[in-house]
């Protein structure tokens, strides 16, 4: 998947000139007769939303509209929360995997943020408002990832979701094995799912070391410095960036989110990761996490997984689109994310085939989509349901989102629309008939 | 709707223990059906009469014969069975594990390669590819310039000669692609200065003129003792039914100005061509339309094929082409693990304007006429093969159960791998 870095093009240009469209951040706009799917609670037919700012102040019938507020008639439309994608790796400049060196942790998606890529248009035009883009799953230990809200056209620093914590990518199986590259470099270690492990666990005991030689120093320096020039202060232990960042997750300042994709590999993970103390809060994909069932909730982990992508690879393979329901069926944290920037199109269709397939309920299969992504990114206190005092990330649909026939026709984050479909196709109306105009010119031009 | 389903399971059941258990297929009779016919009006509470694998008669006043097996389908709606206009079933199983693949030969050009000679009939993607109403399927050999022959099938059977429909169904053609000017931005000239497209279509023709040159010499040489036979070539031999005009071609094509190409190679050749692909093809719909050319549509879950096209290019495109009157079907694409998403990518173009009966007839009838099997597939019709998908509710929804298929008058066995592990795993007792 090539991600498209072009800022260029008809779609980008508008979405880009949208901003001249919108109202100052501090404006009023009420969202009128909604069929309003709040995600935590009733979703209510004929309903208003009052946004302040970048917040949701007010959900009810009949609101008024304050002086000098927006008005926004929904028509009756569906209006649902943003959808939150859990597991992203787009608006990162270049490459996402660090080949290199077996574990990364000292890299960080963050300094590497893209706000010109395309796909930040492409994912609001599916009703995507916020992101979580990682380091990709070539290394046991990866890079930092970021959560991101959408703000199409704003600089990269404005687009971190500045609440949400920072994350830790790991990854096990077949990637970290390079089990299905060919002829990309040497082999090297590890080429087994215990080498996998093996190094992961060997890189926390030298992280423990690292971590007791610093307190050990720190403990000098105050002595030291308490001594009052009696005792000479002791020469520092050399900095060293990746044991930093295993210390980061022994620690439990960054969130585990572990690639994983078969079972028994996910329960030796989870041994570890309770042997450390490490905080394990997601497995990425899991598409076997429907055979450990108990052990996900009896942990408290959560998976970000696929409707129904499977098949491309052996660990793939061992599954089936019933895999969401049943973990949610079962009490699992269940995210629907997409890994993709196509696939983030279409996430709320997605969303409509676990309800097909292992039948979970609708209610269910939007909190997929929204508060249960959030609550693994830890933003669940902003976003991921419409309820006053939430970011305003709205998304409104045609139909309902799960309406086989549904198109997402307007995307708002913090109060501010980035996506509207109606000015969109009116814009390029606009542009094509400009174009027809400029051709024949074109060929009078040149036989004069 | 539970009731129905416990009438419509118990049905099922006698039925396949009846029709598994005889030699010769029995009759089979639906009713209480809503008839989507897709060639004629939709019926209301009709019965469908099956014999000998065939649809023997349609019609509400129908009365079930006392020897047929009866299949209450009430609360039901009953379609043709979906045609897969492009697919890989039976050829890869594990995309990333080469044992497991078969689609792809060594080489560019290899027109006389048969992909049914490497289809596995007991792949699991048979199984999980029909549970949204699938019953047959193009199956393609891709790569290379001539990928080869595509087979098309019949979604079940025990061996590959029960499945074949046909086993020469279509020839390849990967025309070349017009690569994106290097950069990116509207100030990067929009033409590369060399045409490569024109040099690679030109290639092609060469191969095509080879072919003909081959094809003459050996008429010749049959003629009369002056003329000694070439040697033998299977590659030309292929390529003879597609020369002659009388196997269809089908030409992947994705860009307007290829697409324009594509066409002129087309009428030059002679050639009895279907498009696939056609990403731009809303660009040029009206010149498509001219030629008669039908479209395959890939898989709607693409992004646009430049970003000027914008967001929604590849449903507008669908939008776009049915609109002008070009001949549409769709496919499940390159990865038959997602074969069951047929549907929901017609759904995809629903939801940017086709309408839901153009839809349905890119899924049935217009595919039928594409691969020249009008007359025994794509519409519930008398004398057509029984290929029949019984659904819930409107097959096109990503949330309808399709209940049951019959396949050649079987009611088949919907058991599929996803099933079994679901089975097997719901079982697992809760902490």
């Amino acid at each position: 998947m090539k991600p498209r870095i072009a800022a260029i093009g008809i779609c980008a240009a508008l979405l880009l000139s949208l901003s001249g469209w919108l109202p100052a951040a501090e404006t009023a706009i009420l969202l009128k007769n909604g069929q309003i799917i709040t995600v935590s609670g009733e979703t209510i037919t004929g309903g208003d939303i009052l946004v302040q700012g970048t917040k949701i102040v007010k959900v009810g019938k009949g609101l008024p509209a304050p002086a000098g507020a927006e008005v926004i008639d929904l028509g009756g439309r569906w209006i649902m929360p943003g959808s939150i994608d859990s597991h992203s790796h787009i608006a990162v400049e270049g490459e996402v995997n660090e080949m290199g060196a077996l574990l990364t942790p000292e890299v960080d998606c963050k300094d590497v943020i893209n706000p010109q890529d395309i796909n930040i248009f492409y994912a609001l035009t599916g009703g995507v408002t916020s992101v979580h883009t990682m380091h990709g799953s070539a290394n046991p230990i990866g890079g930092r990832g970021i959560s991101l809200k959408l703000r199409w056209g704003k600089s990269a620093e404005e687009l971190i979701f500045v609440e949400a914590p920072l994350t830790s990518k790991w990854a096990l199986g077949e990637n970290p094995k390079r089990s299905n590259m060919t002829g990309a470099g040497p082999a090297r270690y590890p080429r087994t799912r215990m080498g996998v492990e093996e190094s992961i666990r060997d890189e926390f005991e030298k992280a423990k070391d690292y971590m007791r030689t610093w307190a050990e120093y720190e403990k000098k320096a105050k002595a030291a410095r308490e001594s009052k020039g009696k005792n000479p202060p002791p020469l520092p232990p050399k900095k060293d960036f990746r044991l930093e960042g295993i210390a980061d997750i022994l620690s439990g300042r960054l969130w585990v989110r572990c690639h994983a994709y078969q079972s028994e590999e996910m329960l030796s993970i989870m041994r570890l990761c309770r042997e450390y103390g490490v905080k394990l809060v997601c497995f990425e994909h899991g598409l076997e996490g429907y055979r450990i069932t108990n052990e996900l909730v009896q942990y408290g982990v959560g998976v970000s997984t696929f409707a129904d992508f499977w098949g491309y690879k052996w660990e793939a393979y061992n599954t089936m689109p019933q895999a969401a329901a049943l973990c949610a069926k079962r009490g699992v944290l269940v995210a629907i994310s997409s890994d993709d920037s196509e696939r983030m199109r279409h996430l709320f269709n997605d969303a409509a085939k676990t309800v097909r397939f292992g039948g979970v309920t609708e209610d269910e299969a939007l909190r997929m989509l929204t508060i249960n992504p959030a609550k693994i990114m830890g933003v669940d206190r902003w976003v991921g349901t419409i309820e006053p005092g939430k970011d305003a990330d709205l998304a409104v649909f045609n139909r309902h989102p799960l309406d086989p026939f549904t198109v997402c026709e307007m995307t708002m984050v913090d109060g501010t629309v980035y996506f509207d479909r109606a000015k969109y196709r009116e814009e390029r109306k606009k542009t094509e008939e400009e174009e027809k105009k400029k051709e024949p010119e074109k060929k009078d031009g040149g036989e004069v | 709707m539970k009731k129905f389903a416990v009438i419509l399971g118990s049905a099922v059941l006698a039925i396949s223990a009846l029709l598994f258990s005889q030699a010769k297929p029995a009759r089979l009779f639906i009713k209480n059906a809503t008839i989507v016919p897709v060639v004629g009006e939709r019926i209301e509470g009709g019965g469908i009469l099956v014999e000998d694998g065939k649809i023997k008669a349609i019609g509400k006043a129908l009365q079930a014969p006392a020897d047929a097996t009866v299949l209450d389908a009430s609360g039901t709606f009953v379609y043709p069975g979906f045609i897969d206009s492009y697919s890989h079933f039976g050829l890869a199983e594990i995309s990333s594990i080469p044992s497991t693949t078969d689609f792809r030969e060594m080489g560019k050009e290899n027109p006389e390669l048969r992909a049914v000679w490497a289809i596995n009939p007991h792949s699991v993607h048979f199984g999980t590819g029909r549970v949204t109403g699938t019953t047959s399927a193009l199956v393609a050999p891709a790569g290379g310039t001539f990928p080869g022959i595509s087979a098309l099938v019949k979604m079940d059977g025990w061996t590959v000669p029960e499945m074949v429909v046909k086993e020469a169904a279509t020839s390849f053609i990967n025309f070349p692609m017009t690569p994106r000017p290097v950069g990116e931005g509207m100030a990067v000239q929009k033409e590369s200065k060399e045409d490569v497209t024109s040099k690679l279509v030109e290639k092609i023709r060469d191969y095509l003129k080879e072919a003909r040159r081959y094809l003459e010499l050996k008429k010749l040489a049959a003629a009369g003792p002056d003329v000694e036979a070439p040697e033998y070539s299977a590659k030309y031999e292929a390529l003879q039914p597609v020369l002659e005009g009388t196997l269809p071609v089908i030409i992947s094509v994705e860009k307007a100005k290829d697409i324009e190409l594509a066409i002129k190679f087309v009428q030059d050749e002679k050639l009895k061509a279907i498009f696939r692909g056609c990403a731009q093809g809303f660009k040029v719909a009206d010149k498509i339309k001219q030629s008669g050319i039908p479209v395959i549509i890939d898989s709607l879950y693409t992004g646009p094929s430049e970003p000027e096209d914008g967001y929604d290019a590849a449903y507008r495109n669908v939008v776009e082409l049915a609109r002008a009157g070009v001949l549409i079907s769709f496919s499940s694409g390159d990865s038959p693990a997602h074969g069951k998403d047929l549907p929901y990518h017609a759904a995809k173009a629903v939801a940017f304007g086709l309408s839901p009966e153009e839809a349905i007839k890119a899924l049935t009838i217009n595919p039928a006429k594409m691969f020249g099997v009008a007359d025994r597939m794509g519409s519930i019709e008398v004398g057509k093969d029984a290929d029949l998908l019984i659904a819930a509710g409107d097959p096109l929804d990503l949330k309808t159960e399709v209940k049951q298929l019959v396949i050649n008058g079987r009611a088949i066995d919907m058991a599929n791998w996803w099933e079994t592990l679901y089975e097997k795993f719901k079982g697992r007792p809760e902490k």
